[in-house]
């Protein structure tokens, strides 16, 4: 059973008075433990789709299913309790919490599930090890690299062990050298850890790491890998 | 909630200018209505007193200065039933009109000052008064203002005594007055009063009706040299201090004003930190927390500036009148400044209210910002 079902989506907004269709009876089934990377040009609603399926967006119609919950139909502060549990976002542009160590930043998911402070030490060290950042757990990310930073970003969406990571552009502000650590890291993780992976990318390369190749044109998704066998789980938790 | 604290203090200290003014704004707001609060339960104090004292004046006139009541009054007032006990007062001060540094000298039998007043000597001793014909007891907040204390010599206009005693009482506006002998204030030279007194004040016996007993006062001393006007000590001193009670009701309207103003700061304030931070709650947002807890997050941040800034400014309000003694006074009755619970508990309330006031616009707005639009937009 697919941990992702896009059924039929339909995502338009109204840009003045001009109705833009990002996505048009999307259609998308992703299996569990997949590393699934997205490409299109820009504007083609690759992140729209992401959203969507991060639950931060609503389409217009049709329906998605992921861990086997309709989010289409869950309200507002359901759908925040849900994400706190099922999603993990790596952004383009990290989006830490600047007030906030790099351990704090990573615990933001946790204070949100029903753990005691133990706990969370223990899964943020955990997430901090996994990212090699042990010893950069007390740094603020003015003081960290943008490298760095991003992987603090990567701990912060797997700490909670999330049915799917979503990551949008995740190499996107980043050099060649950092992108490639940052690629390796998402595909070790996916690797180790089981987790479903969905990754939008408009570069060939970062989504040639992905075992599953989508492209979006003119709304509507095409395969362009063919389907590569699901790495095996690995419960390092 | 409170496993986000630390992100609401941090947030609170990043920005510290800012929250210092928002909170130095609030102090200020929350000072001066303190300030004003207590005039006006100063004011409540006094004017609402039991009703069981009647004070015996001259009729016609509103200065201690110009009303001059026979002495031996005091007699034809005790045979009139409900009358439990007379003291007759000879009263001087150093300004009739409203001042902020009245002086107020009552000449008082000095074996009666006990029973008159409920006072407690603080330091000094009731017998070195009580033996010496230029002793007085001195208010502790006028020693404080005055900064007198017992042995000292005091001198206004003519009146000159020796402080015997310092007092306190469980009326603030008592600790503003000098008590001493009324023989003392009578042949004060240039008051040259000996045989009159300035009032009468009436003690009723329970289940005395003040009204009958206050007409019927008024009534026996028709036929005497002097005429009288006798009414409740609360009503009295209301009367008394007639100018200065419209001018402290319309203070209120400056406590109030300070209130509006500390609710605009403190909204103007949350909502600019909601507009820097629109990107930062739509992350927090995509991470799984609610609406209803980035609403809450703000409003405790709101709440918070309010309420730092709300208890510096009322400890800072009760501090100032605690020790600097302030009162204002007419017509030889003031109105002790003073710290109250009440006062303190209707603060805090106040401040509480006007966080969450403030807080509710930005916490709503911050709330229902859609994320993925607040996620694209710079902050």
């Amino acid at each position: 059973m697919p941990v992702i079902e896009v059924r039929d989506v339909t995502k338009q907004f109204m840009k003045g008075s001009e109705t833009i269709t990002p996505l048009r009876d999307a259609n998308l089934e992703i299996e569990r433990g997949e590393f699934v990377s997205l490409m299109g040009a820009s504007g083609t609603g690759k992140s729209t789709l992401l959203n969507l399926i991060a639950s931060i967006d609503r389409p217009t119609s049709g329906t998605i299913v992921v861990n086997g919950t309709d989010i289409t139909r869950l309200s507002r502060s359901k759908l925040a309790n849900w994400r706190a549990a099922n999603i993990g976002y790596v952004f383009q542009t990290h989006n830490l919490v600047p007030v906030l160590t790099a351990y704090e930043n990573i615990e933001l998911p946790l204070l949100l599930l029903p753990l005691n402070r133990a706990e969370r030490r223990k899964r943020v060290e955990i997430a901090l090890g996994a990212v090699d950042l042990l010893d950069r757990a007390n740094h603020y990310p003015r003081q960290l690299s943008g490298g760095q930073e991003q992987r603090v970003g990567i701990a912060r969406a797997i700490v909670a062990d999330p049915t799917v990571v979503v990551a949008d552009e995740p190499t996107g502000d980043l050099d060649e050298t950092t992108s490639s650590q940052i690629l390796d890291l998402l595909q070790r993780l996916n690797r180790e850890l089981g987790t479903t992976f969905l990754m939008v990318t408009h570069d060939p390369d970062a989504a040639a790491i992905a075992g599953r190749r989508l492209r979006l044109e003119q709304g509507r998704l095409v395969e362009v890998a063919d389907h590569v066998p699901v790495p095996a789980a690995l419960e390092v938790r | 909630m409170f496993r986000f604290l630390p992100y609401l203090l941090k947030t609170l200290w990043r920005h510290r200018t800012r929250t210092l003014l928002t909170v130095s704004g609030s102090a200020v707001a929350l000072f001066v209505f303190s300030f004003v609060l207590s005039v006006q339960v100063g004011l409540k104090q006094l004017t609402e007193q039991d009703d069981s004292v009647l004070v015996v004046f001259q009729a016609n006139k509103f200065c201690p200065a110009t009303s001059h009541l026979p002495q031996d009054y005091e007699l034809k007032i005790r045979e009139i039933p409900g009358v439990r006990n007379v003291v007759p007062i000879q009263v001087f001060t150093n300004n009739c009109r409203a001042s902020l540094d009245v002086i107020v000298f009552y000449g008082i039998p000095a074996e009666q000052v006990r029973q008159a007043r409920d006072f407690t000597l603080r330091s000094g001793n009731w017998s070195e008064f009580e033996s010496h014909q230029d002793a007085g007891i001195v208010g502790h907040r006028l020693a404080t203002r005055r900064k007198l204390k017992t042995g000292d010599k005091f001198t206004v206009g003519a009146v000159n005594v020796t402080v015997a005693g310092i007092f306190t009482s469980r009326n603030p506006s008592e600790e503003d007055y000098v008590y001493c002998h009324l023989g003392f204030l009578q042949r004060t030279r240039g008051l040259d009063l000996v045989g009159t007194v300035t009032q009468h004040e009436v003690f009723l016996a329970p289940g005395a009706d003040p009204a009958t007993v206050a007409s019927e006062i008024d009534e026996r001393l028709k036929g005497g040299t002097v005429r009288t006007d006798t009414r409740t000590k609360g009503v009295f001193q209301a009367s008394s201090l007639a100018d200065l009670i419209d001018l402290i009701d319309l203070s209120k309207y400056l406590g109030y004003a300070c209130l509006g103003l500390m609710t605009v700061l403190l909204s103007t304030t949350t909502i600019m930190t909601v507009e820097d931070r629109v990107q930062q709650h739509a992350v927090l947002q995509t991470l799984g927390v609610s609406t209803g807890r980035i609403f809450r997050l703000v409003l405790a941040e709101c709440l918070l500036l309010s309420v730092l800034g709300g208890f510096i400014g009322i400890f800072a309000a009760a501090a100032t009148l605690t020790f600097s003694g302030m009162s204002i006074g007419a017509e030889a009755v003031t109105i002790a400044f003073t710290p109250s619970l009440e006062v303190l508990m209707t603060g805090a309330m106040v401040t509480v209210m006007v966080g969450v006031i403030a807080g509710l616009a930005p916490a709503w707005r911050a709330s229902r910002a859609e994320i993925v639009p607040a996620l694209r937009s710079i902050g």
